[in-house]
């Protein structure tokens, strides 16, 4: 079902990007926990109250500010762009050059190409947010010793951001599989991961604006449901459900496909 | 039974581009020309024939499968050289004949490094960095490295150098005597008046005429051109043909005192003894070329479909 030859052209063909990408993330997320001691989350939150940015930084509690800061906005913006310009390169763009020609010139099936793609950009994904994770563990652990963190919400934060980015590759993939040029694949699949991205922020930031937040799916991770225990396990399992949809319509949608190849 | 069969085949794209109802087959061991101007539908018919497109009407039949369903199947005994030659950039050359071979199951590279010696190919180095001609030499180890029994080759020679296309159209000649079936489209006559047994001109998506190459080659009535000395033997010759049946006029040129004439090689005596009485400046054949032929079918203004030889066309 899956095809080791192409696994290894794609990671061949995709590797640094995803390298470049991940080194980024954890970086990003490693400073974000040795800046946010006890000290500097009490200045800030004196810095920004009563204005507007203050319902952006939310609660003063380390979690409370690694989930409007990373988990609202960096650590969800990087992955995005990574998937937009990865999923785009695994389908949509070999078909518009025409070098799938070649794959398909094989006895390969292509459920097997798109299976093969879909591995990698899933497989991709879920190392990258593992990688930032356990740095991300091992920087709690060496500089913020003395805090209180709650691990268990710290990991299921983590769970949550594999969640929605998994259903975002979805969205990215499915119309790299439905369109047959880049410009098209990209339109769609960068725009609606972006607009979802900024409806939730905007929804986020001013609170005239929160009823955005409803129509954006980023709004399934929701980092305020984690951190005050109520219960997050049905959005986390519609993220799921949405990304394992989108990946089996891309399978449907790219075997019946004509190709201009 | 024939290898590959069109039936049919109809993909409309709206605006009247497409192909129309096209259908025709190709034999073992046959190699069969598909010959048509830009745009004429040669690429979308060998899309079908691939499987990468879905018919609207009609069908292809790759060894009695069908194309669309079967796509994966088909590929194990066919080697494919598409027209637009658009290799995976991020790899070497090295490593893109490495992935073929591992697609299609080959062990044993020795075909393989047979080929790369024969076309003289040095696929070390990047894709992105390699010339049009050795882009197009890749593809074509690629497409032959399996030594498959059936051959599609989409504009074959274009983008090579003109030793390369002779050396091209030497290597299909030991294909097709190694019993391959191969179906090849081009805009190069004489490359496909060197190669094929079989040939089906497409135009604006339909097939407007499919034929035995031999039957045109050695075509049994001939093109002559006469030019008379005096205007008086012109006119004299020009009502006295009305009474010879077997000769056909196919043009009369007073200001420059010429005609020229299709007859038959029996009957070639009597236009012989006929001239004898004229004062004749000169007399000689036209030669007939497949060229000649095709380039009939290239002219945009005209839908006359070749009807200079009609006695070997056998029209769809
Ligand atoms: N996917 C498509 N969508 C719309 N129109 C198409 C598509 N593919 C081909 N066409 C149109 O169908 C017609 C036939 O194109 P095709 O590529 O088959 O021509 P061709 O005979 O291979 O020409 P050439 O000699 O230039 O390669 C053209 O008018 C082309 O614009
Ligand atoms: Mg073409």
């Amino acid at each position: 079902m899956l095809s080791k030859a192409i696994f290894k052209q794609t990671l061949k063909s995709n590797i640094k990007l995803w390298l470049i990408f991940t080194v980024i993330m954890t970086v990003l997320h490693v400073l974000l926990i040795v800046v946010f001691n006890p000290s500097t989350i009490s200045d800030m939150s004196g810095l920004v109250k009563d204005t507007p940015l203050a319902s952006l930084l939310g609660e003063a509690t380390f979690l409370g500010m690694l989930s409007n800061t990373f988990y609202g906005i960096h650590g969800i913006l990087l992955p995005i762009v990574f998937i937009i310009m990865t999923a785009n390169s695994l389908i949509a763009s070999q078909v518009d050059r025409g070098s799938m020609a070649y794959l398909l010139s094989t006895p390969t099936k292509r459920s097997t190409v798109v299976l093969t793609q879909a591995t990698y950009l899933i497989t991709s994904l879920l190392l990258m947010i593992l990688i930032v994770t356990v740095a991300g563990f091992i920087s709690i652990q060496t500089f913020q010793g003395d805090t209180q963190i709650s691990l268990s919400n710290y990991f299921a934060l983590n769970i949550g951001l594999f969640l929605l980015m998994f259903a975002t590759s979805g969205i990215s993939f499915f119309f790299s599989c439905v369109f047959n040029l880049t410009k098209n694949s990209l339109a769609w699949g960068a725009g609606l991961p972006m607009a979802f991205f900024l409806l939730k922020l905007m929804g986020d930031v001013d609170s005239s604006l929160e009823k955005l937040k409803y129509i954006s799916m980023n709004s399934l991770f929701n980092t305020d449901a984690v951190l005050h225990g109520e219960n997050y396990t049905i959005q986390y399992v519609a993220l799921a459900v949405v990304g394992i949809i989108l990946y089996m319509l891309s399978l449907r949608v790219f075997k019946q496909k004509d190709l201009p190849l | 039974m024939p290898i590959i069969e069109i039936e049919h085949l109809t993909k409309d794209y709206g605006h009247s581009r497409g192909i129309f109802d096209v259908s025709f087959s190709v034999e073992a061991g046959e190699v069969y020309g598909f010959l048509g101007p830009n745009g004429a539908g040669k690429t979308t018919t060998i899309r079908h024939i691939m499987g990468f497109s879905r018919p609207q009407r009609g069908r292809t039949l790759v060894h009695g499968l069908n194309s669309w369903e079967r796509a994966s199947d088909i590929q194990r005994e066919l080697g494919y050289l598409p027209g637009e030659i658009a290799l995976p950039e991020s790899l070497t050359g090295t490593d893109f004949i490495k992935m073929m071979a591992d697609l299609r199951g080959i062990k044993d590279m020795k075909h393989t490094k047979a080929l790369i010696n024969k076309f003289e190919l040095d696929p070390s180095g990047s894709l992105k960095r390699m010339s049009l001609g050795m882009k197009r030499k890749l593809a074509i180890v690629t497409a032959f490295m399996h030594d498959p029994a059936i051959l599609v080759l989409d504009e074959p020679t274009s983008g090579l150098d003109p030793i390369m296309q002779t050396f091209f159209i030497e290597f299909i000649k030991e294909e097709k005597k190694r019993g391959k079936t191969i179906l090849i489209s081009s805009h190069i006559f004489s490359e496909i008046d060197a190669t094929c047994d079989k040939i089906s001109i497409i135009k604006e998506g339909r097939l407007i005429s499919s034929f035995v190459a031999d039957d045109l080659r050695h075509n049994k009535s001939k093109t002559y051109e006469i030019e008379f000395i005096t205007e008086e033997a012109f006119t004299r010759f020009g009502v006295e043909l009305m009474s010879i049946q077997q000769i056909e006029v196919l043009t009369l040129t007073p200001h420059k005192l010429q005609t020229t004439l299709r007859i038959n090689d029996a009957d070639i005596n009597s236009l012989i003894s006929l001239l004898a009485d004229y004062e004749v400046k000169f007399f000689s054949e036209i030669k007939f070329t497949l060229e000649d032929y095709f380039m009939k079918f290239y002219d945009r203004n005209s839908n006359d479909a070749g009807g200079a030889i009609p006695d070997v066309l056998h029209r769809n």
